[in-house]
């Protein structure tokens, strides 16, 4: 059988086409793959014993994907690697589903993810913690960790996550895989388990730009289904894919390279901007002044709005439900049994956030600091095309190393929560390797709805360097 | 109750006529077999998303117009969160602090003016059906657009609670709205009640009474809890802040819980949904369903119509039938001999057919039709009103029935001197008394007539045949 290891999505679709090699043998490969491999990386909560696919047409027809378990798929379990769903199968296809089975897609299984999609490092899993590829002692990062380490580690060409406060980027940067975070609105999130309801975007994560733009064509546009996607036309992002970086404003935000960055990190950061000069990209340092507010304002924001969300998660309907004698031990055994302890915090955190008497100081607070981080980016937007920043401060951290200071934990997702808060697209890619050999992550922020922007710069880095191509020895 | 002042404020729900429920596309049909009318969207499964129903607005902003509301341009909507087994999220989309419509009134047909405080739209809630060890629970309600209009605290007797509600009905069954039936559960309301000493301006402890199932019930409600306060006043007991529930078959109202208990409902902006901006044509649009409002109706009939308040109150109390009184005026001008037909005959056989109005078939003309040849003495008071009984579900011709059946009044001397002759010749002993000067026996002689021909005779016409036959007999 054909190699399809180093193979990008576009190129086993292509491979397909031109039939070299049918659907059966590229599932059937990396089916092989997650079998070897992933019992110790354990990235993937469910592989399918056949991929489910439709008739259906585009470039990435016959390609494999997996996909984060908080996105709905008709007749398959869906937990949000949460025990108080394990049980639950999905009645409806979530909109981005259906889309990718009319594009040809193959479906090939559901990826681990923190409880969810609470969490940095996909240790808050029902299923257990996925490890990174490239150091099995460390994290993949999260909530999308299992997505991240299975295309990283090549176990399926692509997949999707959820981002809704660093959650594709960060994890694409821990496995040294490229995340993108489209615009609030682009993607409609009608079958993605609510989280952060005014934060929550899908997005893929592969290997390269190109297979980005394919599936960003794929996924987006509007939905009648979900009345926060836009109803703005989509353009086609594979147009985005030209070397060209000449007389692209570049700002660099002062408050993203101040102290808690590690120097590695650092320096990564600056070969990317050397990279973006010898291409006559104009580099200028701008400032985002409320930075500092962001990570308080994003979990008061996305606790609030969770709180909420999970409250249907009671054990009247579906899901787990737990013995009680009356309604209020159903439902306090149900969830005291259902939830992780990450899921209980940021219950707490929003229940709180919203109670009387503390509503205005925290919830109202919050969507005031939130209004202006967001004009930080307009400002930002009316001097420079396009924002360069670390996507997190480290590298991978290791196992276990901030599971019991939640704060620390929180820290490491400073630089990707601003552009949830400001509806902005974002885009993580691998731009370089600390000593320990773990992928280091740049982020490209753009204004709304200008994805292509950042298609155009990830696609010109990667076509003069090497750190995408990069495979971790399993 | 002279030493106090009776304070009530009225909170009434009804059910917005539409064919689809608020957030998703089930339908709103009543009496359907339990959870038949729901999908994923109204069960709250994971993942789905409200998509709010146009008409749903537009019938919120009819009833804020026609209750001289001023409607805010731009509204939206939040969660109001608590568990409950009826509602799947545990948070119902309600609206609280931008409703649709505020500061409006209601005028009742005294002239007294009830200010509406507010009108905002919520989504319902599912109906639980409780036995003795179990609870089911039917969402086919859940998600069926209700309206919530809420009086100032202007009400000042039982009585006048009552006037409020049957106008309010009225209005809201003109302007097309709401069906109102209580019965169906498509109306509802809940009282605030609380007494204050004559003069004082602070106002006293108010008590909230639910479960009233028809306007009598919520007056009986009101009347035995200003009795059961002002006693406790007299007695110089604490009035307690509470919800009481009225029992019907016991006449009394009881403890439900007190505010101690009270819920935080943890009100926020609903991120799934948009602001909506309630346009200018929209509001335009909806005036013109708003047209004449019962109170206006009324005077204008008993200023055009030389008809008693009881009749003009009959006629109006539902518009379909003070629309058919007046197209009947229209074909014959005697709104007298009209309203006579319509208060007798008509609703007489229109009560004892199952589904009420909504099986009448007949036109304005073709009873104008039937009055007029009444009032001409073509057809009697008998054959007429079988004539209408033909015509009342199918809309038949009404010449063609009075053929087809025989109906024609026979009204010639000839004739009907053949039929007095043997109606004499049969009924030697009345015929007797009547010669004896016992006037009354005619009558009897003039049923034997009508019986001989059916009914078809005139009755006027065969008195005076046979008092004429009589008299020339000796």
């Amino acid at each position: 059988m054909k190699d399809l290891t180093f193979s990008t999505g576009c190129a086993i679709a292509q491979n397909i086409k031109d039939g070299k090699v049918s659907p059966d043998e590229a599932h059937s490969f990396f089916k092989e793959r997650i079998k070897k491999l992933d019992p110790q990386l354990k990235s993937f909560v469910e592989i399918y014993p056949d991929p489910l696919k439709e008739e259906g047409a585009s470039a990435l027809a016959g390609a494999p994907i997996a996909i984060k378990d908080n996105i709905c798929i008709k007749g398959k379990r869906i937990s949000c690697a949460s025990k108080i769903l394990s049980s639950h199968i999905s009645v409806y296809d979530a909109t981005v589903i259906g889309r990718l089975k009319r594009a040809g897609l193959q479906i090939i299984g559901t990826t681990n993810m923190d409880e969810f999609a609470f969490g940095s490092s996909t240790e808050n899993s029902c299923y257990g913690t996925t490890k990174n590829p490239w150091d099995f002692s460390r994290v993949p990062g999260g909530s999308s960790g299992g997505s991240a380490a299975a295309v990283a580690a090549r176990l399926v060409p692509f997949a999707l996550g959820s981002d809704t406060g660093g959650s594709i980027r960060q994890p694409a940067s821990f496995c040294g895989v490229v995340g993108f975070k489209p615009t609030y609105g682009r993607v409609s999130r009608y079958g993605l388990v609510a989280f952060g309801s005014s934060l929550d975007q899908i997005g893929p994560i592969t290997t390269n730009f190109s297979d980005c733009a394919h599936l960003l064509n794929i996924i987006c546009g509007h939905d009648s289904k979900d009345s926060t996607s836009t109803p703005k036309d989509v353009v086609d992002f594979t147009q985005a894919l030209k070397d060209e970086a000449k007389n692209v404003k570049i700002g660099i935000p002062k408050e993203y390279f101040a102290q808690g960055l590690n120097q590695e990190v650092k320096k990564a950061l600056d070969s990317v901007i050397e990279v973006f000069k010898d291409k006559g990209a104009k580099i200028t340092e701008i400032s985002l002044p409320h930075t500092e507010y962001a990570v308080a304002t994003y979990y008061i924001v996305a606790s609030s709005e969770a709180s909420s969300n999970l409250q249907r998660f009671d054990g009247i309907r579906y899901g787990l439900r737990a013995a009680g004698t009356n309604l209020k031990d159903v439902y306090m055994n149900t969830r005291g049994e259902g939830f992780g302890d990450e899921a209980k915090r940021r219950i707490f955190l929003g229940t709180y956030s919203l109670s009387s008497g503390y509503y205005e100081a925290y919830y109202v607070q919050a969507l005031k600091v939130r209004r202006l981080i967001k004009e930080d980016f307009d400002k930002a937007f009316n001097k420079v095309d396009v924002i360069l920043t670390p996507t997190s401060p480290t590298p991978a951290f290791k196992i276990g190393e901030k599971a019991t200071d939640p704060l620390s934990m929180y820290l490491s997702d400073v630089y990707t929560i601003s552009a949830n808060l400001a509806g902005v697209p974002a885009v993580s890619f691998p731009c370089g390797f600390s000593k320990d050999n773990l992928p280091i992550g740049a982020q490209l922020i753009g204004k709304e709805f200008d994805e292509s922007t950042l298609i155009r710069l990830g696609y010109s880095f990667q076509n003069v360097t090497d750190f995408h191509k990069k495979i971790p020895a399993l | 109750m002279n030493k106090y002042d009776i304070v009530i404020g009225l909170e009434v729900h009804v059910q917005l006529k539409t064919d689809s429920k608020i957030f998703c596309s089930c339908s709103t049909q009543f009496e359907a077999p339990p959870n038949t009318n729901i999908c994923p969207v109204c069960c709250g499964y994971p993942g789905v998303l409200p998509v709010f129903n146009q008409k749903a607005l537009d019938l919120g902003v009819r009833v804020g117009l026609a209750l001289n509301c001023q409607m805010n341009e731009k509204i939206y909507f939040e969660r109001k969160n608590y568990f409950y087994p009826d509602l799947p999220k545990n948070y119902q989309i309600s609206q609280y602090k931008m409703p649709l419509g505020e500061n409006g009134k209601l005028q009742l047909p005294g002239g007294k003016k009830i200010g509406i405080k507010r009108v905002h739209l919520e989504e319902d809630a599912g109906k639980l059906i409780h036995s003795i060890n179990h609870s089911l629970v039917d969402l086919n309600r859940t998600g069926i657009p209700l309206l919530e209009i809420v009086s100032e605290p202007d009400i000042e007797s039982a009585q006048e609670a009552f006037d409020y509600l049957t106008q309010l009905k009225l209005i809201l069954q003109y302007i097309g709205a709401s069906e109102c039936e209580m019965e169906k559960g498509l109306l509802r309301c809940d009282a605030n009640i609380s007494l204050k000493p004559k003069q004082a301006k602070e106002l006293g402890v108010k008590v909230e009474l639910k479960n009233m199932n028809s306007f009598r019930g919520v007056r009986d409600a009101l009347s035995y809890e200003a009795k059961r306060q002002e006693k406790a006043l007299e007695e110089n007991e604490r009035i307690v802040q509470e919800t009481r529930l009225w029992d019907e078959a016991e006449q009394i109202s009881v403890s439900m819980r007190s505010k101690e208990e009270a819920h935080d409902y943890r009100y926020f902006p609903e991120p799934d949904l948009l602001d909506f901006k309630v346009s200018k044509d929209c509001i335009e649009s909806q005036k013109d369903f708003v047209g004449e409002l019962p109170l206006k109706k009324r005077k204008r009939f008993l200023e055009s119509y030389g008809l008693s308040e009881k009749e003009v109150d009959i006629i109006i109390s539902n518009l379909s039938i003070a629309d058919f009184f007046e197209e009947s005026c229209k074909e014959f001008n005697e709104p007298k001999k009209i309203a006579n037909w319509i208060l007798g005959p008509f609703l007489e056989q229109v009560n004892s057919l199952a589904d009420k109005l909504n099986e009448v078939k007949i036109t304005a003309p073709n009873f104008a039709k039937i009055v007029k040849l009444f009032c001409e003495g073509k057809l009697n008071n008998l054959t007429a009103k079988r004539v209408l009984s033909l015509a009342l579900t199918t809309n038949r011709d009404i010449d063609e029935i009075i053929e087809k059946e025989g109906l024609v009044q026979v009204s010639s001397e000839d004739e009907l001197g053949c039929f007095a002759k043997e109606v004499i010749k049969e009924n030697p002993k009345p015929v007797g008394q009547y010669k004896e000067g016992k006037e009354q026996a005619i009558m009897f002689l003039v049923g034997q007539m009508m019986k001989k021909t059916k009914g078809k005779a005139n009755p006027k016409i065969a008195r005076q045949i046979l008092e004429k036959i009589l008299k020339e007999s000796g």
